[in-house]
């Protein structure tokens, strides 16, 4: 069932013929006023037509050329997007494998055997012995005291005394 | 409906265009742009009265119809095919314009100045001076009243007192139902009837 705007228009537009078009016509209350108002839509018409339609398009090779470009563009886009990923490296072949695990091993047994050179306890020095074999002479220093610490590892040595009136003469270091 | 294609043109037939296209031949695609590139500019063009936009939007359109031609299956035209592309990126556009409210449709000085004195509707070798100004205000007030439309009234009007559309075409285009079209087309008549009677009845 059509609306009266589709009659009225199909009507305008000479689409309405035989029964279709004398019921729609007979529904008019007004016909020759219809008929006024399809003139007028039919001037409408010409005039859009007429000052409209000629609107030209003006660089028409560059508007082909520019869209060209994008094509190529957009589809170079594309085909990144789509390309599959470079297969995993094969960096990782068994003669490398072997290469590198060669080295690794050798690198870290140097190492091992330069750290344990490193840490071998050093020989006590002879400094240190004079200090551990010297006495504080009660007499001269009644309230000397001497003290040492070591720290072996880091090879370190304090000697912290207090109260001595004279340095003990064994002390002083060959 | 006719195509702006020339007899030589036509000696390819569209829908071996479009299969060339759909392999991916780049050179059939230019074939078919350069068929309609004028008919499509011309009708984006009176939808957004501007040079500028209207060029954008055709290429939008044409790289978008070249983006999914893959999926033409040749039940209509090409031509009423690219169309519904063409009017869907620019009532797309046209709304996006309104809702930011960059919509200046209504502006008189706008419309004035967007009008290119040199456009082919004035004939330069016969048109006076005068003869020449009159007919920029005569498209100025169109261009004004079809402003006034609302993008898919004027769509519908456009398609079908520019390019003799028939309703089925506009329907496919727009994807809507011919009744709607219809509708569409008697509200756009009335109004474009109120605001142009002057025109038409003293041109």
């Amino acid at each position: 069932m059509k609306t009266f705007e589709e009659k009225w228009t199909a009507w305008l537009d000479d689409q309405l013929s035989g029964r279709e078009l004398s019921e729609f016509e007979a529904s008019l209350p007004d016909k020759a006023a219809a008929h006024v108002e399809k003139a007028e839509a039919k001037k409408l018409g010409e005039l859009l037509k007429r000052e409209l339609s000629a609107h030209p398009l003006k660089n028409e090779e560059f508007f082909s050329h520019q869209l060209r470009e994008r094509i190529v563009q957009e589809s170079g886009e594309q085909r990144r997007e789509r390309a599959p990923r470079s297969p995993t490296s094969s960096w990782w072949t068994i003669p490398r494998l072997l290469w590198a695990g060669t080295t690794s091993l050798a690198v870290f047994l140097i190492c091992t055997v330069f750290v344990m050179r490193q840490e071998r306890p050093p020989e006590e020095s002879q400094y240190l012995t004079q200090i551990l074999n010297a006495r504080v002479d009660p007499v001269v220093s009644p309230n000397g005291t001497v003290s040492i610490f070591e720290v072996k590892q880091d090879r370190v040595t304090v000697l912290w005394t207090e109260g001595l009136q004279t340095l003990p003469a064994d002390y002083a270091a060959k | 409906m006719q195509t702006e294609a020339t007899l030589a043109q036509s000696d390819v037939s569209e829908l071996d265009l479009v299969k060339r296209c759909q392999s991916g031949d780049t050179e059939a695609f230019d074939e078919l742009v350069t068929r309609y590139r004028t008919r499509v500019f011309g009708m984006i063009y009176n939808m957004v009265h501007s040079e500028q936009d209207a060029w954008d939007l055709a290429q939008d359109s044409f790289l978008k119809a070249w983006k999914s031609i893959g999926r033409f299956r040749g039940q209509s035209s090409f031509y009423t095919w690219i169309y519904r592309i063409v009017m869907n990126v620019t009532i797309d556009w046209l709304r996006k314009k309104k809702i930011k409210g960059g919509d200046a449709e209504f502006d008189d000085s706008i419309q004035l100045r967007e009008i290119d004195p040199a456009s082919k509707t004035v004939p330069k070798t016969e048109a006076l001076p005068h003869q020449a100004m009159e007919r920029d205000e005569i498209r100025a007030r169109i261009e004004k009243a079809i402003g006034q439309l609302s993008p898919e009234h004027r769509a519908v009007i456009l398609m079908k007192e520019i390019d003799d559309m028939q309703y089925h075409e506009i329907a496919e285009a727009l994807g809507c139902s011919i009744g709607t079209v219809m509708s569409r087309l008697f509200y756009a008549r009335k109004k474009l009837q109120s605001l142009l009677r002057d025109v038409y009845e003293n041109v």
